[in-house]
């Protein structure tokens, strides 16, 4: 059951329209069905038993990015997305999932299954991926360009507790996120290697699950709802000064949705509540230090992209930028329409490639504009889509504490100063 | 209902892709900005004259009502299918065609968005003036259609007066082009700007041609807060009886200001009773001379506080409170209704009293804004929708605001349109001989009436 409250927004759209031209999807698909504005309407008119949720419906509320351009811009404040993701959930029953999708979040809300899935992905590679498209590509990306599942998932690789090799100043939690954990694993040694450096103790708990954000997104609540228990025990556990994220996704999932998603299902917020206080991005706790004297020059031209669940979700948008200009030798530029969306949107470059790529192009072109020859983004799903579309061989997709971890070891390796 | 064989000549003409006509599509092409709603039986989305010309034709021959439309930001029904009918839409017809920078024009199908087209010509800097405050979503069609205004109107007008030509789709399915690229033009009638503003009745938009202006070189923004309304309101006849215009002239009444500081902290003083924020704009001496002037006219008129930014930035933080004003007003009530009556500019003051007054007789929330310049008020009056005790009284402080409007020589409305919400008005505006020439040219445009059948005109038989 959709919360009152939220229901309620739905009288609060007056059908101005703004939302509309913010929306990437509707601005490649240019009919009102596919837009905020659109589906708000829709909703309104279920709610009211005028539109039984047809299957037309149901793939209308799946043909968005849940970007949240829309709710940012809204005069009235309407808080478009959580509407449209409670809206997701409402129908889950009624509409089920893809057998993909199942399988996919079958793994994630296990603990067992996935390390064993992704030591087969390893080994099969692009032969597995065939079970998801004969056509060469997942979704708008070549299966040349998804990247090579770590050898040994990340959290494997550390002892649950890094001690600095000096001065103590700090303790953080690191949840891990399963994208570094099985896919960039140079992200999360990035990471640690940043933090020790600074002189923070790092405790990565060994049970923590997949945030679930993939799952709870596509509608499937009750099946998140182990992940997300699992990780409120785990992350409220102990005194550390914060609970650090390298992935936008997943902190929007425990700095926003997991209090959303509870709230909404009549349970108890606390421990959400007191998780959310604590999560911080990467780059919001390394804001924190002096870090510009720790930094060796890093050659090249770097651009940021601004990930949705980070810009937006978690309004972090001058924290990453400040680290990368500290950074000496390394140019940076700005792109126009850094924030704007790349056009992943998780699933949704899978289910909608046609739109997907018409959004990633103006992405693309956009880099190629800057000539930069790194981008510089927070999150693994921009990371996929971008790096999984750029035609250019010469350009590499980061993440931002990557290029920092890059210049640290240029100080100590290089001639001293 | 459409009859499934007229429904499949007009899919042969855009393909099944650009007909839609399931329910939910039927339901979002259903509504505009405004609170009314008519479902359409299909929707069109033509991409060329000739379509839209095969489109007219198969509706004459079979009496479909068709009703055009671009992004249904309309705040009064203009571009709903009152009468039922396909609604041809333009979003997807949105090229623009030519930026002519030697001849200073543009030529641009009706789906481009005015924004869009306003960053595209700046590029070359060049400047397209008009802009209305949905300028993010709304659609060069829809603009010449309904001859929107905006902010800028006190110095740069509306969109007529950017209007050089159209080529046009009449309901019989001919094409036909008005005027000319260049600035000068006599010959003959001057049908391109009786079709701007016809708000959709006498022909289909398929081509538009702009002039273009060079973009002014420096801009600077002023913000006045003041005490009492009225010294407000002089400033602004200081203002424009000292010669300078101001490229934009809009105040703020007390209970926007609230709004605003509750929801958006922006540091303005709760007991003030109206802010001022103008632009000044041109070559870069004489605005920093035009900037001294209106902070002159400010103080000397009593505002305790004024602002003038020193750079674009500062120009962007000033304008925050304007933009966000809407917004933070909008969200008081679930729905907010935008009135535009708009009286002589010596009259703007009495004018926002009269609606202030309106507001508290009728038990209404409304929070004025102005394009003060041009004496365009734009009172927000908030309300719900599902309570009609309170929608009666909605209506009645509108009645009042209109006449009042009327009564000082001012109009029904400066720049949203009549359209269904207002039509009721027009006789109190227009003589009967008026409406009659009116009706004589829909005729003469449209004998069968399928063109946006249920307009202003028809609507109000008086």
């Amino acid at each position: 059951m959709i919360s009152e409250q939220l229901r309620e927004e739905v009288h609060k759209c007056i059908k101005c329209g703004l939302c509309m031209n913010a929306c990437p999807v509707y601005k490649q698909l240019y009919f009102e069905g596919v837009s905020p504005r659109g589906k708000v309407q829709l909703i309104k008119k279920v709610f009211d038993a005028t539109l039984d949720p047809s299957e037309n419906f149901h793939n209308l509320l799946f043909t968005c990015l849940l970007c949240e351009t829309c709710s940012v811009n809204c005069p009235s404040g309407l808080k478009i997305d959580r509407l449209l993701k409670a809206m997701r959930a409402e129908l889950e029953d009624k509409f089920g999932l893809p057998w993909q999708k199942r399988m996919v979040f079958h793994l994630l809300s296990g603990s067992r299954l996935l390390p064993f899935a992704m030591f087969w992905g390893r080994t099969l590679g692009t032969t597995l991926l065939s079970l998801f498209a004969k056509t060469g590509k997942l979704g708008t990306i070549p299966y040349a360009k998804i990247p090579r599942i770590n050898p040994v998932p990340l959290i494997k690789q550390y002892p649950e507790t890094i001690s600095p090799d000096k001065e103590k100043v700090g303790r953080v939690i690191y949840f891990v996120g399963c994208a570094t954990n099985y896919l960039f694993e140079n992200v999360g040694k990035s990471v640690i290697s940043v933090l020790t450096r600074l002189g923070v103790e790092v405790v990565i708990p060994k049970k923590q699950m997949c945030c679930g954000l993939p799952i709870f997104l596509s509608g499937a609540r009750k099946m998140a709802l182990n992940n997300i228990r699992t990780n409120l025990r785990i992350l409220n556990e102990g005194n550390v000064d914060a609970v650090l994220v390298d992935c936008a996704t997943c902190g929007s999932a425990l700095k926003k949705e997991y209090i959303h998603i509870l709230e909404e299902m009549g349970e108890n917020t606390e421990a959400a509540k007191a998780l959310a206080s604590k999560v911080l991005d990467v780059s919001e706790y390394l804001s924190r230090f002096d870090i510009r004297k720790l930094l060796g020059p890093v050659q090249g031209r770097v651009t940021y992209h601004d990930p949705c669940h980070l810009v937006r979700s978690q309004a972090v948008k001058e924290e990453p930028r400040d680290l990368l200009k500290m950074i000496p030798e390394l140019e940076f530029v700005e792109m126009f329409g850094a924030d704007t969306c790349c056009g992943g949107g998780g699933s949704f470059q899978w289910e909608h490639p046609d739109v997907a790529s018409g959004i990633t192009n103006k992405k693309i072109e956009a880099i190629g504009d800057t000539h930069a020859d790194l981008v510089a983004s927070g999150c693994p799903g921009c990371r996929l889509q971008i790096s999984g579309n750029l035609e250019s061989e010469l350009i590499r997709v980061v993440h931002p504490v990557e290029l920092l971890a890059k210049s640290m070891e240029e100080r100590t390796s290089g001639s001293p100063r | 209902m459409l009859e499934p064989d007229i429904l499949q000549k007009f899919i042969s003409v855009v393909g099944p892709e650009r007909c839609k006509a399931t329910k939910e599509d039927l339901l979002t092409y259903a509504y505009d900005a405004c609170i009314h709603e008519f479902l359409p039986d299909a929707i069109l989305f033509p991409k060329s004259g000739t379509e839209v010309s095969e489109i007219m034709k198969i509706a004459q021959t079979h009496s479909v009502f068709v009703t055009p439309r671009g992004a249904g930001s309309g705040l009064g029904g203009e571009a709903l299918a009152k009468q039922g009918g396909v609604v041809m839409c333009f979003t997807m017809m949105n090229r623009i065609l030519e930026i002519n920078k030697a001849n200073r024009y543009a030529v641009v199908e009706p789906g481009v968005v005015i924004a869009e087209f306003q960053k595209e010509v700046e590029k070359h800097n060049l400047f397209y003036p008009p802009d209305p405050g949905s300028a993010a979503v709304a659609t060069m069609g829809g603009a010449v259609a309904m001859n929107a205004g905006g902010m800028r109107g006190v110095k740069y007008g509306v969109t007529r007066d950017y209007l050089l030509g159209l080529e046009i789709v009449l309901p019989s399915g001919e094409i036909m082009t008005t005027g000319a690229v260049t600035t000068k033009d006599v010959t003959g009638y001057d049908l391109t700007r009786l079709i701007c503003g016809s708000e959709g009745t006498l022909a289909v938009l398929t081509k538009i041609i702009v002039r273009l202006l060079p973009k002014p070189r420096a801009k600077r923004t002023l913000q006045a807060v003041y005490d009492v309304i009225d010294d407000a309101g002089t400033t602004v006849s200081k203002i424009i009886e000292a010669g300078i215009v101001p490229a934009t002239l809009e105040l703020m009444d007390k209970t926007i200001i609230k709004a605003l500081e509750d929801f958006a902290h922006l540091g303005l003083p709760l007991d003030a009773e109206a802010v001022l924020l103008m632009d000044v704009d041109g070559d870069p001496d004489l605005v920093e001379k035009q900037a001294a002037a209106v902070a002159g006219f400010c103080r000397e008129q009593g505002a305790r506080e004024v602002r003038v930014s020193a750079s674009e930035k500062e120009n962007e933080q000033l304008w925050v409170a304007r933009r966000s004003a809407f917004g933070a007003v909008a969200r008081m009530r679930p729905n907010c209704l935008i009135e535009d009556a708009t009286v002589p500019v010596s009259y703007l003051t009495s004018a926002i009293k009269k609606v202030i007054e309106a507001g508290k007789r009728n038990n209404i929330p409304i929070g004025v804004l102005a394009h003060a310049g041009d004496g365009n008020l734009h009172p927000l009056i908030l309300f719900d929708l599902r309570d009609s005790d309170e929608m009666a009284r909605v209506e009645k402080a509108m009645d009042e605001i209109v006449d009042y409007a009327l009564s000082v020589g001012g109009t029904l409305s400066g720049e949203h349109g009549i359209g269904i919400t207002k039509s009721k008005y027009l006789p109190k505006q227009l003589s009967q001989t008026s409406l009659n020439v009116m009706r004589g040219i829909k005729k003469l445009f449209d004998p069968q009436g399928i063109l946006n059948p249920g307009s202003f005109l028809e609507d109000h038989k008086s």
